[in-house]
């Protein structure tokens, strides 16, 4: 199987978390890019799945979310909440973009496959608002449905594309932490 | 309040987005925004990712360079081809995608075939060279010949199978249809001939059902297959035509039989004895609701099996087999010990070398006795 799946599951609330990483270990534990990575990237064709590309990020609607990237003092001392509310912010931006990337691609096996993974994320953010609200931590009201898109051409689209998975990539990696330093505190 | 950043692009590409026809020559320019500060002549082009060459580029003015490609070949990928213009340590100022392509050919050797008389399957090919190399639609239609609607196929297949559709109900028997394929893409359309069947004429059955293959009491060339007629259409199928195929264990040699009219049993001779035979039957559902034409053969059913009787026989009054023929029996008496074993001995839990005992002591008897047996156990 392509995707690693990571239960979690915190003491004080029965709910369990899973994560579906889009890396998936090989022998020697060293992180590949899984199928569906590989899959959208060689759709996107040369250079977006070459080693090392990397087009400037644009700034669109479809990419306006938390950074995972933090300095790692501010990381570890960010408080339940805020850590939470990141994470729900970030996967709520991230699935909206996927569901679009699935929408618009030509690719009849790609758009099953990126669907497919859309059910994922939707589980992921509903167990992380379940957890928010069982901790007593008021959900962020779901952000209007910015429907002002600038039109791009098809190779802005592409790279839109490309950061999307990038992004996914940086959350799914961090979440991992984020939902182990949780748990942590959680027990403490 | 939500305000929208718009950041002006680093630079242009001129056309975006362009459908071109595979062969033709497209001449791309690249606008660099004035605050970047940068010379159109430090710029260079990527074509899916390969750098192409300055030759083709010409300066335009100081902040556009323009570059000239010929003979475009059919896309590389569904998505477009990836045009990006670059400044010189290789960073991305902005791309467009192309999409080279032909216009469709008319779709060719439309086949359908209906299951059971209940829905439509059609499949085809594109005409010409096949691949257009851009986003083809291809739009199966049907209408009853002399009146109705036309109408349109909705369950197309994706991958290798998508020159394909799947109508899943409300046709008409009695009636012909006329069908056929348009295909249409940005750079053209066209549309196949028309077809015009009957349903009846191309109906296809599941496999008869229940095939079985049995010794013929002891005769060693022999064995009887019987089979009942497709469930489905059992009640109409009275003119329905069956084959039957078999060949020898190790071997992939089908051998046919074919004068097997509509009955429901066969008997196979000039078999070899004390072999394993795996037999398949299928059937043709032929003038069905008074259809002239042939039907369409179903799938074989699954393989069923079964051996002749052995020409060597344990007649030896004692119960050791003959030292010299152990080992070359052996594994044929094992054989159809197991198949005993099925039949006689409830599952694989009571196999023992105590049944195997009692299974040597039963092949000594007499054939007769064998048959009785046998009979005892279908009752």
């Amino acid at each position: 199987k392509n995707t690693v799946f990571y239960q979690l599951f915190i003491p004080h609330c029965s709910i369990h978390l899973s994560l579906y990483f889009l890396f998936t270990n090989d022998a020697e534990g060293r992180l590949h890019q899984s199928q569906v990575a590989v899959f959208l990237l060689t759709y996107l064709g040369p250079p977006f799945n070459e080693k090392d590309f990397s087009p400037p990020r644009p700034n669109s609607t479809a990419l306006s979310l938390p950074s995972a990237a933090t300095r790692l003092e501010l990381w570890h001392g960010l408080e339940n909440q805020a850590r939470l509310a990141q994470n729900q912010k970030a996967y709520s931006v991230l699935l909206a973009a996927v569901r679009e990337l699935a929408r618009s691609t030509l690719c009849p096996a790609l758009k099953t496959s990126l669907l497919h993974f859309c059910t994922g994320l939707d589980g992921l953010l509903g167990s992380i608002s379940a957890l928010m609200t069982t901790l007593g931590y008021a959900l962020p009201p779901p952000s209007a449905n910015m429907e002002m898109r600038p039109t791009m051409n098809d190779f802005a689209k592409k790279v839109e594309g490309f950061w999307i998975l990038r992004e996914l990539q940086s959350w799914l990696w961090r979440s991992a932490k984020d939902f182990n330093r949780l748990k942590k505190r959680l027990r403490g | 309040m939500y305000v929208c950043f718009h950041h002006p692009d680093e630079a242009v590409i001129s056309p975006q987005d362009p459908v071109l026809y595979i062969g033709s020559s497209l001449t791309a320019t690249c606008t660099l925004s004035p605050e970047l500060g940068l010379h159109a002549s430090t710029l260079y082009w990527t074509l899916n990712g390969i750098s192409v060459s300055s030759s083709a580029y010409s300066v335009l003015s100081p902040d556009t360079l323009s570059i000239t490609l010929q003979n475009l070949n059919g896309s590389q990928q569904q998505s477009g081809d990836n045009l990006v213009c670059h400044g010189a340590d290789g960073h991305v100022l902005a791309g467009s995608c192309l999409y080279v392509g032909r216009p469709p050919e008319k779709p060719v050797n439309l086949t359908c075939w209906s299951h059971n008389t209940k829905d439509l399957s059609c499949k085809w090919s594109p005409g010409g060279l096949g691949e257009t190399h851009i986003q083809t639609k291809y739009t199966l239609k049907y209408k009853l010949r002399w009146y109705g609607r036309e109408k349109e196929c909705e369950v197309y297949n994706t991958g290798k199978q998508r020159y394909s559709c799947y109508i899943p109900r409300n046709l008409a028997l009695f009636t012909p249809y006329e069908i056929w394929v348009e295909a249409a893409n940005q750079l053209g359309s066209a549309t196949s001939d028309i077809t015009t069947l009957d349903i009846l004429d191309v109906v296809t059955t599941d496999p008869p059902a229940n095939v079985q293959v049995s010794r013929v009491g002891d005769l060693e060339d022999q064995l009887t297959v019987r089979w009942a007629s497709p469930p489905e259409l059992k009640d109409i199928l009275f003119q329905a035509k069956y084959q039957i195929r078999y060949r020898l264990e190790d071997s992939t040699e089908w051998k046919v039989v074919d004068d097997v009219g509509n009955q429901t049993s066969c008997r196979l001779a000039g078999l070899q004895p004390g072999t394993v035979y795996f037999v398949q039957v299928r059937c043709n559902p032929v003038g069905i609701y008074g259809s002239r034409k042939p039907g369409i053969w179903s799938d074989w059913s699954h393989p069923a099996a079964a051996s002749t009787p052995s020409s060597e026989r344990l007649q030896s009054g004692s119960c050791d087999p003959k030292p010299g023929e152990q080992n070359s029996t052996l594994r044929r008496e094992l054989k159809q010990f197991f198949g005993w074993v099925r039949k006689h001995a409830s599952g694989c839990s009571g196999m023992s070398i105590k049944l195997y005992d009692q299974w040597r002591v039963w092949l000594q008897k007499s054939h007769k006795t064998r048959n009785q047996i046998l009979q005892d156990d279908n009752s």
